[in-house]
């Protein structure tokens, strides 16, 4: 355990040496909210309503902060295991004393740790300006134990794409459906209470919802029975998809051609 | 015209170059309507939701999704090169393209192709075809609000990272203007207040890529047709005047360089 808590600490400390570029990415957040606040004030104000299917605008502006930090802080696995793969460096992995998934799971903790720390920093600042306080501590607290389960569920889904690298090694292609997949059915930009009935029961099948709604819609409406509901569903989409990556790496191991070093 | 042909024999080779990896090209068109497609969902439970938003619709957003891709698409698969300007500048690879008898900047802009512009280009064409403003006059004003758009988005990058002479490494501001430039150009400008607007028009020119020309595409208006042409020229002389100011103050790295 040692050997992978030094691999994350080692990844934060080379973030740590970039502060500057950790905080210009965190710009991202600030233009996102902005151009979200200008969408649904001017949609409430149409509505001539204070809420929409539950959701007031400064829950909307705090459930995207939410969202947006998840986005912005989830791992890059298959970005990294691909160049790995590409540069021939994965032979150097793969021949270490230590698992080559959890290599990446926590060199991901260490690269998400410092990302959602400055994007939540940042988001908060700018969502307070644009939509007023933040929700309560049940709201954070029941927001950060489900943020943990999304995370895992992000780098399941990141390393199996990782792993198609293994095959294909251009995965970039597969990330950008994916985050659109993310986007639309994990209630990234609409939150699931928006969506018509049909969609609403197609998306609960599936893991997204489980990396974003859950979180961000929990922040804003810190319901326990609904906690609960959410924090179940999400570990049973853990162990899905750790099983299939388990499966998936034992196939990838086999196919993996090494053409440089 | 002879800068015409020498960019129609880079396009060409760039052409044949994408062709020796065909599959790999093919998966990056359609990936990227895919990606595009997938993304433009939002909109469509949006306005299933809420018919309308100041005045925008559905189509109307298909308009702009369609010019903004279009114009992405056009400069990304023609002049590659327009996001990394800064990294050439600050690895002394300019150096390559001074040496040749050729405008160095058209000719690094254009030395490379990003393959998915091509995607983004045919789902801009077909998000224009669906909005159903397709007619003989619309569909010639589409065509000139891509020309303009792609002018604007690559005039902006030039400026933004052409800073790199004076400043050294400008790529993660380049990026966080990029993404704050694309970002906004997908948005109707009807959303925000006077002053973004006002920022919109001049320091981040989004809306000159994404609302004013839809709005124009939708029905012809001086003012519309105006703004965007005074854009488009405005920052097209002015990357030039930054680019070849900065490039007084160029240092070679004297690195040996390939380029491919």
């Amino acid at each position: 355990m040692k050997k992978y808590l030094a691999i994350a600490q080692m990844q934060i400390i080379n973030n740590i040496a970039y502060p500057g570029d950790v905080l210009g990415r965190s710009v991202s957040i600030a233009v996102f909210l902005f151009i979200f606040a200008g969408l649904w004030r001017t949609t409430f104000i149409i509505a001539g309503t204070e809420s929409i299917n539950g959701l007031t605008f400064a829950d909307m502006m705090w459930y995207l902060m939410m969202a947006e930090t998840l986005e912005l802080g989830r791992p890059r696995t298959n970005r990294v295991i691909s160049e790995q793969v590409k540069n021939g460096e994965v032979a150097y992995i793969l021949n270490k004393p230590y698992h080559f998934l959890l290599y990446h799971f926590w060199f991901g903790v260490g690269d998400s740790l410092m990302r959602v720390g400055t994007n939540i920093g940042v988001g908060v600042v700018v969502a307070w300006a644009l939509a007023g306080p933040p929700p309560s501590l049940a709201g954070w607290g029941m927001a950060l134990v489900t943020l943990v389960g999304a995370w895992v569920l992000h780098f399941c889904m990141m390393a199996l794409i990782g792993l198609a690298a293994f095959l294909v090694e251009e995965t970039n292609s597969f990330e950008l459906i994916y985050q659109k997949a993310v986007f639309i059915l994990g209630g990234m930009l609409l939150p699931l209470d928006m969506f018509p009935e049909w969609l609403q029961r197609i998306a609960r099948l599936l893991p997204f919802p489980y990396m974003m709604y859950a979180p961000a819609r929990l922040f804003v409406k810190p319901e326990p029975s609904l906690f609960w509901q959410m924090l179940a569903a999400q570990w049973m989409w853990v162990a899905v998809l750790v099983f299939v990556l388990a499966l998936a790496y034992r196939g990838s191991e086999r196919a993996l051609t090494v053409n440089g070093g | 015209m002879k800068n015409i042909q020498f960019l129609l024999a880079l396009w060409k080779a760039n052409l044949q170059a994408s062709m020796e990896f065909r599959a790999a090209f093919l998966t990056q068109v359609v990936f990227m309507i895919l990606n595009n497609g997938a993304y433009f969902v939002f909109w469509i439970l949006y306005f299933d939701k809420f018919n309308e938003v100041r005045g925008w619709t559905l189509n109307d957003m298909m308009l702009l999704f369609g010019i903004a891709a279009c114009s992405w698409g056009v400069a990304a698969y023609f002049f590659g090169n327009f996001t990394m300007l800064a990294e050439i500048i600050v690895k002394g690879r300019l150096d390559y393209y001074l040496s040749l008898p050729k405008p160095a900047l058209l000719h690094a802009l254009a030395s490379r192709s990003i393959g998915s512009g091509m995607g983004d280009i045919i789902y801009g064409v077909g998000s224009f075809i669906l909005s159903g403003y397709l007619s003989p006059e619309g569909f010639a004003r589409f065509i000139f609000c891509v020309f303009t758009g792609v002018c604007i988005f690559i005039a902006f990058l030039i400026i933004v990272q052409s800073l790199s002479f004076w400043l050294g490494n400008t790529t993660a501001l380049s990026q966080i203007a990029l993404s704050a430039l694309l970002t906004f150009s997908l948005y109707p400008s009807a959303l925000f207040n006077t002053a973004t607007k006002f920022i919109l028009l001049t320091l981040v020119p989004a809306a000159l890529i994404g609302s004013v020309p839809a709005e124009f595409v939708r029905s012809f208006a001086w003012d519309g047709f105006l703004q965007i042409t005074a854009g488009a020229l405005i920052l097209l002389g002015l990357a030039v005047t930054v680019f070849r100011s900065g490039l007084k103050r160029y240092e070679s790295g004297s690195a040996i360089q390939v380029e491919v």
